[in-house]
Parts: C-alpha cells; sequence; structure tokens
C-alpha cells in the first residue's frame, strides 16, 4: 500500500515537472527578428521546484489530508438557521431588516464600495434572469448576453435618437428583450441539451456582431456615449443642469452637489429593481408556470403524457429570463454612459452561467449569493494584478469540486405533515 | 478559364484549408462529447498550449544549429503531441473524473474555469504578446493564367489537407476495429455497464482526452506553421469555431466533424469572397441554426432516442 | 469608563494621531496610471508605464515638485469599457486626482466623463478617438494627435506621393480602426478618388486567405489598414506567400516591433502614419538612455506621450503652487510647454493645436526611417 502510494506520489510530481518544464521553464524570446528560446530563471526554477515538491507530498500524504479535512466540520448552513417554524415566523422581519440595511448602508461607506454594490446588483439580475432559464427549466443557454445587449441597446438608442427618459425606457427594453428571446425560442427550443447551447452560444455571437456592423444605427464598435443618467421625477444628479428647464436634485434640494448623490441613487435604483425582480420570479415560481418549469426539467417526457404543453412551457421560461436580461441591460447602460459591442461577449455568457451553477441551480439566494461572490473576488484581486484571472478560472474549477450542488442547493417549497 | 471560375476555385481552396484546421481541432471535441456526452471547454487551449510548444520546440533546435527541417518537425511533432497529452490528462484528472456522475452543468462550468485558468497561465509564462515564427514550409503549386488570375496552392496548405484527412481515416478505424475503440463505443452506450463488464472506464476516458489532447497538438503544430503566429488567445476563437463544426457535423460523430469543420470553413471563405468579410460570422452561425432546425442532431448525427 | 475601554481608546487615538503625522510627513503626489496590464494589448500598457515610471523617477531625482515626491500608481482596465467604469470609480475612490490614462479609446470614452464629473485631471497619452474631447470636458486632455489628424495625413500622402490605381480600405472593425479608415476614405471621395474596397476583418482571426484572394481579384494596388499589428502582420505575410504584391499603409498601431516578427520580410516597404519618433530626438537621448539601463524599450510610440503628460502635470503643479485640477486645466489649456513631445499646445477642447504624426517606411529589421 505504502509503496503504491509513493509510486503515484512520483507519478504526480513527474506529469507537474513536465508540465510545467516546457511552460515556464522556457520562454519564447525574440532577439531581433529571430525567435529564440531562453531557459528561466533560477528563482522560477526554484518555484517550479517547490510546486513538484508540493505535489508530491500532497500525493503521499493525501490519505492523511483527507481524514484531516475529514475531521473539519462541514459547513452545515442547514442547522445554523433556526427551525423550520420559527423561521417562517422570522422569515419577514428579517427580509424587511435586509431591505433597510440595504437602503441605509451606501451612505455609510465609500463611493467606490457603492459603485461597486451596483455591479453586483446587475448581475444579481442577471443570474436571477438565467437561473428562470437553467436552473429552473433546465434549458442551457450559453448566449445569454445577447439578451442583455438588447436591453442596453434599446434604452441607449430611445435615448439617443428619441430622447426617451429612462423609466419610459425600462419597460420597453424589457418588452424588446422578451420579444428576441420569443423568436429566438420558437424555433430552437425543439432542439436538446447541447444543441441547444451552441444555437443559443450563436445566436449571442451574432447579436453582437450585428450590433458591430450596422454602424448606421448602432454607431458600430465605437458605441454609444452619453447616455443618460435616470432622473427622479425629473430631477438630474449632475453638477449642472443639462436640458433647458431642467432642474438638478442639489438644487432642488437646497443642498450643496456632492457626486455621490448620483451613484447612491443609481444604487437605490438597482435595488429597487433587483428587489421587483426577486419578488416576481418568487411569486412565479410558485404558481403552476414555475412547478411546471421544474417539472419538465426532470423529465419531459412524463410532463407531456401529463399534458403540459412543452413548447409554451419552455417559452415562457426562455422570454421571462431574457425580459429580465433586458431590464438588466437597460440599467446597464444607464450606470455606464457609454456601451460597445465588446460589453456583450461570450464570456459575459460563461459568468452570469458560472453564477447560477455556483449559486445551486433554481436556487434565489444562491444566485444572489453567488454573483457578490464572482463580482466581487475579481475587485478584492485586483491588487494581484494580472494573476486575477488565473485565480478566477482556478476558484471556479475548486468551487465545482467542493460544493457541486452549489453555495445554496435550492430548496422546493413544501410542506410537512405536523405529527 | 474565367477570372470569376478561377477566383471560385482559389476560394474553395482556401476554404477547405480553414475547414480542415476547423476539423482537426473538433475531432477532439467530438471524440470526448462522444464518450461521457460532455463538452470539453478546454479543448481549444490544449490546442493553443500545443501551439506554444511547437514554436518553443521549433525555436530551441534552430538555436542549436539543427538545420534538417523534417527532423525539426518530427520531434516538435512528438514533443507537441506528448506535453499537449499529459495537459489533456491533468484536465481530465483535475476538472472532470471528481465530478463525474453529478449534475452536466458541473463538469461544464470547470472546464470553463480550466479554460480561463490555462489560458492565463500561458499568459504567464510566455506574455501576451504575439510570438512570429519564420515561414519553414514555403512554397506551392500555381495554376491559372497569371494575367487573369493565378490559383495558389501552397505545400503549407497540401499538408493541412492530408493530415486532416489522415487522422480522420485512422481514428475511425482505431475507433471500429480496435479493443481499445470498442471500449470506447461501450463507454459511450453505458458508462455504468461497461464498468460491470471489467472495462477500466476510467481509463478508457482518460485515453480519449489524450488522444483528443493529441490531435489538437497536431493541428497546434500545423496551423502554428501555417500562420507562424501564436499568442494566448488563439484558443478560445479556434475553440469556439470547432466546436461549432462539431455540432454542425452531429456531435459523436468523426466524419462529422470534418464534414463539419469543411462546411463551417468553406461557408466562411465564400461569404467572404462575396459579402462583406465582416458577416462571415454571422453567416456561418446562422447556417448552424438552419441546419439544427431540420436536423436537429447535425448532419451525421445520431437521432437521440427518448427512453421511458 | 472601565480599564479595558480606556486602553483601547488611548491605544485608538495613538494610532489616529501616528497615521496622521506620517501622512503629514510623506509628501507625496499619486498619479493613477490606468491602462491595460494584462489582455491582448497589454504591450501598449508597458509603453505607457514606462514613459510614465520614468518621468516620475527623473522628477524624483531632481527633488520632485515644491518637494513633493511623486509615486505612480498603476490600474488595469485590461481595455475593457466595463473595467475601465470600476477603475475610474477606484480611482476617485481613492482620492488620486491627477490620471495618466486611460489607453483604449473605448475605454478613455467612459471613464473620461467620470473623471471630468468628479474633478480629476486626465491626460491620456494614446487615445486617438476624436469623440472623446467633442463633449465640452474641462479637465481632459491628451497628448496624442487625433485620428481624425492621421488619417488625413495619410489620406493625403496616398493622394499627393503614393498616386494608386486602384485603392482598398480595410479595418479592423474596432473604433480605432474603423474611424482611421473612415477619415481615409472620406477624404479621399472630397478628392474624387474612390475605394474599390471597404471592408472590415474580425480581429482576432489568423485566416485572411479569402480577403487576399479578393484583393487579388480587385487588382487592388494599395491597401490602407486601419488597425493594429497584428492582423496587418498577418495579412502581409499571407499576401506575400500568395503572391500579391501591393502597397501597404497603416496607422501608429501598426508600428511596433512585432509588426516585422510577424511578416518578415514583406514589411519592408510598408508606410505607416506615426508620431514623430521621440527616442530619434537629442533632447532626449539622457531620458532614452535611463529607460534602455532599465532594460525597457523606449521605442514604443506612447512612451514619450505619457512621459510628456507628466512633464505638463508637474510643470503646471509648479507653476501654479496649487494641485487642484481645475487650476491645473486652466494653466495647461493657455500655457503651452516645450515638453519631451515638442511643444504642446491645447485649444478649447483639450486637443493638441499641432500635428505631430509624419509618414514612415517600414523596415524589415524593425526600424522606421522618414518619408521626405
Amino acid at each position: 500500500m505504502q509503496s503504491n502510494k509513493l509510486y503515484s506520489a512520483i507519478f504526480a510530481a513527474g506529469i507537474t515537472l513536465i508540465l510545467a518544464c516546457l511552460m515556464i521553464g522556457v520562454k519564447l524570446d525574440t532577439e531581433g527578428t529571430q525567435l529564440a528560446v531562453r531557459g528561466a530563471t533560477a528563482e522560477q526554477w526554484t518555484w517550479i521546484g517547490l510546486g513538484v515538491g508540493l505535489v508530491f507530498l500532497s500525493q503521499l500524504f493525501s490519505a492523511q489530508i483527507d481524514a484531516f479535512f475529514g475531521k473539519l466540520p462541514k459547513p452545515q448552513l442547514g442547522k445554523l438557521l433556526p427551525e423550520e417554524r420559527k423561521r417562517a415566523t422570522l422569515k419577514p422581519w428579517l427580509i424587511a431588516a435586509l431591505i433597510v440595511g440595504m437602503i441605509i448602508w451606501p451612505f455609510m461607506v465609500s463611493r467606490g464600495s457603492v459603485d461597486l454594490a451596483t455591479l453586483t446588483l446587475i448581475y444579481i439580475m442577471l443570474g436571477l434572469g438565467l437561473n428562470i432559464v437553467v436552473g429552473l427549466a433546465g434549458l442551457l443557454d450559453l448566449g445569454f448576453v445577447a439578451f442583455y445587449a438588447v436591453g442596453a441597446y434599446t434604452y441607449a438608442l430611445l435615448s439617443m435618437y428619441f430622447g426617451l427618459s429612462f423609466w419610459v425606457c425600462l419597460p420597453i427594453s424589457a418588452g424588446l428583450a422578451a420579444l428576441f428571446g420569443f423568436i429566438l425560442g420558437f424555433p430552437v427550443l425543439r432542439l436538446r441539451g447541447d444543441y441547444l447551447a451552441i444555437v443559443t452560444l450563436g445566436f449571442g455571437e451574432i447579436i453582437r456582431i450585428l450590433l458591430n456592423n450596422w454602424t448606421a444605427v448602432t454607431n458600430g464598435p465605437s458605441g454609444i456615449s452619453g447616455i443618460a443618467k435616470p432622473t427622479l421625477f425629473g430631477l438630474e444628479f449632475t453638477r449642472r443642469a443639462k436640458g433647458e428647464d431642467a432642474q438638478t436634485f442639489h438644487d432642488f434640494m437646497g443642498i450643496s452637489y456632492s457626486s455621490s448623490y448620483k451613484v447612491i441613487f443609481l444604487y437605490l435604483i438597482a435595488v429597487l429593481l433587483v428587489c421587483v425582480v426577486v419578488y416576481v420570479i418568487n411569486r412565479l415560481m410558485r404558481m403552476p408556470i414555475g412547478r411546471a418549469w421544474e417539472a419538465l426539467r426532470e423529465d419531459e417526457i412524463a410532463c407531456r403524457s401529463l399534458g403540459l404543453n412543452r413548447t409554451a412551457i419552455k417559452l415562457s421560461a426562455f422570454t421571462i429570463g431574457a425580459s429580465t436580461a433586458g431590464f438588466a441591460g437597460a440599467f446597464f447602460s444607464a450606470r455606464q454612459g457609454f456601451i460597445s459591442p465588446e460589453s456583450f461577449i461570450f464570456i459575459e455568457s460563461a459568468i452570469i452561467l458560472a453564477i447560477v451553477v455556483l449559486g445551486g441551480m433554481g436556487s434565489q439566494v444562491g444566485v444572489i449569493l453567488a454573483a457578490i461572490v464572482m463580482t466581487i473576488l475579481p475587485e478584492l484581486a485586483r491588487e494581484f494584478a494580472e494573476y486575477r484571472m488565473l485565480m478566477f478560472g482556478l476558484l471556479m474549477v475548486i468551487m465545482m469540486r467542493w460544493r457541486p450542488e452549489g453555495l445554496v442547493p435550492m430548496k422546493r417549497p413544501h410542506l410537512e405533515l405536523k405529527q | 478559364m474565367t477570372e470569376s471560375f478561377l477566383y471560385l476555385i482559389q476560394q474553395l481552396i482556401n476554404g477547405l484549408t480553414i475547414g480542415s484546421t476547423y476539423a482537426l481541432i473538433a475531432i477532439g471535441y467530438t471524440m470526448v462529447y462522444g464518450i461521457i456526452g460532455m463538452i470539453n471547454f478546454a479543448h481549444g487551449e490544449i490546442y493553443m498550449i500545443g501551439s506554444y510548444v511547437t514554436f518553443i520546440v521549433i525555436a530551441g533546435l534552430l538555436g542549436m544549429g539543427l538545420v534538417s527541417l523534417p527532423i525539426i518537425l518530427i520531434v516538435a511533432l512528438i514533443v507537441a503531441v506528448i506535453i499537449a497529452s499529459t495537459y489533456g490528462w491533468t484536465v481530465e484528472r483535475v476538472a472532470y473524473r471528481p465530478l463525474r456522475g453529478s449534475n452536466r452543468l458541473i463538469p461544464l462550468i470547470s472546464a470553463i474555469g480550466m479554460s480561463i485558468f490555462l489560458q492565463n497561465y500561458v499568459v504567464l509564462a510566455q506574455g501576451s504578446r504575439d510570438v512570429a515564427l519564420p515561414p519553414q514550409i514555403t512554397g506551392g503549386w500555381t495554376f491559372g493564367d497569371p494575367s487573369v488570375f493565378e490559383v495558389s496552392f501552397s505545400y503549407m496548405q497540401a499538408l493541412i489537407w492530408i493530415a486532416t484527412f489522415a487522422t480522420m481515416s485512422a481514428l475511425t478505424l482505431f475507433i471500429s476495429r480496435s479493443r481499445m475503440g470498442r471500449a470506447c463505443r461501450a463507454c459511450s452506450e453505458d458508462l455504468g455497464m461497461t464498468n460491470l463488464l471489467g472495462i477500466d472506464t476510467n481509463r478508457t476516458i482518460a485515453l480519449t482526452f489524450i488522444i483528443g489532447a493529441a490531435l489538437a497538438a497536431v493541428a497546434g503544430l500545423l496551423l502554428g506553421l501555417y500562420y507562424g503566429v501564436v499568442n494566448p488567445f488563439i484558443g478560445f476563437i479556434a475553440g469556439l469555431k470547432a466546436f461549432t463544426a462539431a455540432v454542425l457535423g452531429g456531435i459523436g460523430s468523426i466524419p462529422g466533424a470534418v464534414l463539419g469543420g469543411l462546411i463551417l470553413g468553406v461557408t466562411e471563405a465564400l461569404t467572404s469572397a462575396y459579402f462583406p468579410s465582416e458577416y462571415k460570422d454571422v453567416v456561418s452561425f446562422g447556417l448552424l441554426v438552419l441546419i439544427l432546425l431540420f436536423r436537429p442532431s447535425g448532419l451525421l448525427g445520431k437521432p437521440e432516442v427518448e427512453k421511458v | 469608563m472601565n480599564r479595558i475601554t480606556k486602553t483601547l481608546l488611548t491605544f485608538g487615538s495613538a494610532v489616529c494621531l501616528a497615521g496622521a503625522i506620517s501622512a503629514a510627513q510623506a509628501e507625496t503626489l499619486k498619479i493613477g496610471l490606468a491602462g491595460p496590464a494584462t489582455g491582448p494589448v497589454a504591450q501598449y500598457g508597458d509603453m505607457q508605464k514606462i514613459g510614465v515610471m520614468a518621468a516620475i523617477e527623473d522628477i524624483n531625482k531632481a527633488g520632485g515638485i515644491n518637494g513633493m515626491q511623486l509615486e505612480g500608481v498603476i490600474y488595469d482596465d485590461a481595455c475593457d469599457p466595463k473595467q475601465a467604469v470600476a477603475v475610474a470609480n477606484k480611482i476617485v475612490n481613492d482620492g488620486i486626482q491627477h490620471v495618466v490614462g486611460h489607453l483604449c479609446s473605448s475605454s478613455t470614452e467612459p471613464a473620461s466623463d467620470i473623471y471630468d464629473e468628479e474633478g480629476v485631471l486626465m491626460i491620456t497619452a494614446a487615445s486617438t478617438s476624436p469623440s472623446i474631447t467633442e463633449k465640452g470636458y474641462q479637465l481632459i486632455f491628451r497628448t496624442i494627435g487625433l485620428d481624425s489628424l492621421q488619417g488625413t495625413l495619410a489620406a493625403q500622402h496616398i493622394l499627393n506621393n503614393a498616386k494608386p490605381q486602384r485603392i482598398a480600405i480595410i479595418h479592423d472593425k474596432q473604433q480605432y480602426g474603423e474611424g482611421l479608415a473612415t477619415t481615409v476614405k472620406s477624404v479621399l471621395e472630397g478628392s474624387n478618388v474612390n475605394a474599390v474596397m471597404f471592408e472590415g476583418v474580425t480581429a482576432g482571426d489568423k485566416d485572411f486567405s479569402a480577403l487576399i484572394a479578393k484583393l487579388k481579384k480587385n487588382n487592388v494596388d494599395f491597401v490602407y489598414y486601419g488597425g493594429y499589428h497584428p492582423e496587418l502582420g498577418l495579412i502581409l505575410r499571407q499576401s506575400r506567400e500568395k503572391g500579391f504584391g501591393a502597397q501597404f499603409m497603416g496607422p501608429e498601431g501598426i508600428v511596433n516591433s512585432d509588426l516585422a516578427k510577424i511578416a518578415g520580410q514583406a514589411v519592408e516597404g510598408v508606410l505607416a502614419t506615426a508620431p514623430k519618433s521621440f527616442d530619434q530626438n537629442p533632447v532626449n537621448q539622457a531620458r532614452v538612455d535611463a529607460i534602455k539601463a532599465k532594460g525597457e524599450d523606449p521605442t514604443g510610440p506612447f512612451v514619450f506621450t505619457a512621459y510628456a503628460a507628466v512633464e505638463l502635470m508637474k510643470n503646471a503643479i509648479e507653476k501654479t503652487g496649487d494641485t487642484d485640477p481645475e487650476a491645473l486645466a486652466e494653466h495647461i489649456r493657455s500655457n503651452p510647454l516645450d515638453t519631451a513631445i515638442g511643444k504642446v499646445s491645447y485649444d478649447e477642447k483639450g486637443d493638441l493645436t499641432e500635428s505631430t504624426f509624419q509618414v514612415y517606411t517600414l523596415h524589415t529589421d524593425g526600424s522606421k526611417s522618414p518619408v521626405k
């Protein structure tokens, strides 16, 4: 047994050495115009050596390490929470406290944090939208960013060409994104699994390329800049009023100008939008349509034999998911003030999907938690500069191994018979 | 021969070459999918690593004063295949094996993570600049009247065509005839049952990843030589295109992957030839959607049977 | 008040005091340096960093600005507009009021909106898109000429010197490349010269054989390419392999030693508009040597534009005796200054009044020589 372990440890160390040697150990370099190979510095070799040693030891003592981690108590969220009945009575209070906290919080922290929180809220909206499609209805969508782009461009274009305000455009954006979802969903929903994934991925790319090429309307790769910020009943949050009869918020309130008002205002809008989205989706999940989504995910054939209309159910999931993305998109372009097709690339879809999976598919709390983790972690890691994305990728792998069911696995709403 | 005919011939040659490159990478996708029913999102990165290793070996050997091109290429091929296979095996070991049996989205996400990781790992190790290699295999055939339109077909393009068809045939034979190939097919039918029948499924799956990675390395070598440029970001785009090709031809089918790659390449070349080339991706994805609408399992894919 | 609270309070106030003292002692002025440190265009970010860091080092060696030492703080936006907004907010948040950056026009645009609103002085050393300075910003400047100037110069060269028969204009469908290509096209059309082809390629693509066959079919003898070096390098290389031998021309985004590495022999004779090579200017000899001594490359097009940006800030702070961005902007706008890139004077919008571009011929060894 012991020698067996030794062999596997040597094997793993050898593999690590091979992997490291030809990537880190030698570096392609150009001397003049000629390609040359340069060996790594002594310091780099030391690191490689350390890495190999670490792999060797961890393999050799894997049993002991596993045993050590096995002894550590697993995070048991369920046990931390009070029991079911108490929780039911506590829940409204908890939610109220949370909302109040979210409203008070921005006035106490720096503007950078508020801005980051706003970005997080956008991802929460996107995550919740995709959660309907992937988590509840089980349709793998790799092109979710397309609807996000539709929403963003709808507001940007309407604001640029017709001067419509954010509040008018918000429902239009959501509606248009939903329409796109509907149009796309109609033909592709008979595809299954991975075929659906690749078609949606293609659709996402098509939307982005069209936005990029249709220069006459969308300004092409230059994007649209100077998108109007939302107003509070016509009050602007700029230093100087832009329009003729426009008034700024600080003039109206009779207080001196501060740039944080705008940031906080945007944040509060985001909070409002997220609350609306959470509420609506939460209700939908308990309605027959929500049950039908989940039933369809579990067993399509059973659903059909029970007389559920497969197309209608899938379409509704697709459309509602898309409209949520449209919502988020309109807000994104308002917050950003500038959008270009570059913001809607595939990796964005992948990140939203990662949020849904990481959160625990179908679980709203989980998705919200995952969105927070996925947006704040890269920001915190900004200090690590070039190692940031490396760690992000690694984290995705580790999270999937550590908690494949997600941070907060979904719990179905159910009733228990009291004894 | 008229100018427009020669032009069409030239564009078809170009398209078939691009298509062959997609096909080479697509075969790797399709093999892994065929067996475990999962998309190996890190496959494109393996191709990129294969390209880098090729460059390192060629530059190193040239630097040591070796001049014989065939020897350099053979050594580069062997090293690239070994290293890329090791990476492929590691990806399977780290990102797939521990997650086997869980919801199918889970390995997908971990593979996306792996892909981000590998890409940035190469950025850190080799820098994000384009690294260029002077042309190694030059020359080719030309035909047609130079005053009308001269069609060129380079040796390098020919090599890519040959390599693609050779790998396709070899793999098809391997899958249909060899003992290991039978094990692979058995795994794709029913993993649990195959295991019960005494076949080491873990080994079979690892082998599939290794073969897929080796093919990616071959693609990395050929494309590295053909374009002469490599950077850490080539894997993503190539992977996306190859994945599209694999789905187009019917994922899981090796001739399908080749067919899909060729169709995709020719479509792109012809779109660039007769329309503004910025729309070529729209047309190719549009074609994919259309084909899937009428043949939901791709061109040569087996229709999925719904079991109750 | 019990003892623990007392101790805590004493300790706390001591920490606060210590903090206040150290803040008063260390008279450093932080300069934000925003640009890509990661991602595909990180090498352009490096050029900017080399220039800014060299300038800061020189200033600090000479005793700083009014006794204040400078410190460069690097912020990575990866040339992604979304991250650029986050970076801009972080800079405002960190209390930094002087920024050199951003690099890509698509990042500079949303970021400059924030800087102007929040009272941060921003000088970009590399963003050439005209739309950045068209919004009436007060605090936004640049030390590089506009795309429109560069495009016009290229078009004039085509009309007056090259005089080709059939021109094709190709671009990479990005803000920078397409903007330039459009400018060239419209200037040419103004002189009744029509391009036979005007077309985009996909940035990041590797295969341009279809495009080259198309150029060949249209008998194009002059190609203007709006974009960066990786794509043009491949186009040149593949053109040579396919026996297509038109004259190529591009903007400063292709002037990079990597172009010659990718395209090899095919680079010889390619035309490019670029800022005057400031590293060749005898005025900058000492600076070039200092940068070389650190093992860095002083030849990048944005090294000395970034250097000049720091110089502008330094001079304005010295003259006004103030670090307030509004006062500095006012001073920079109204007082021309001799910098590493020559005399810098601004118009109302914050653009250079003098174009600093010139047409060059590129060579296989990565060097360039001016076209008379």
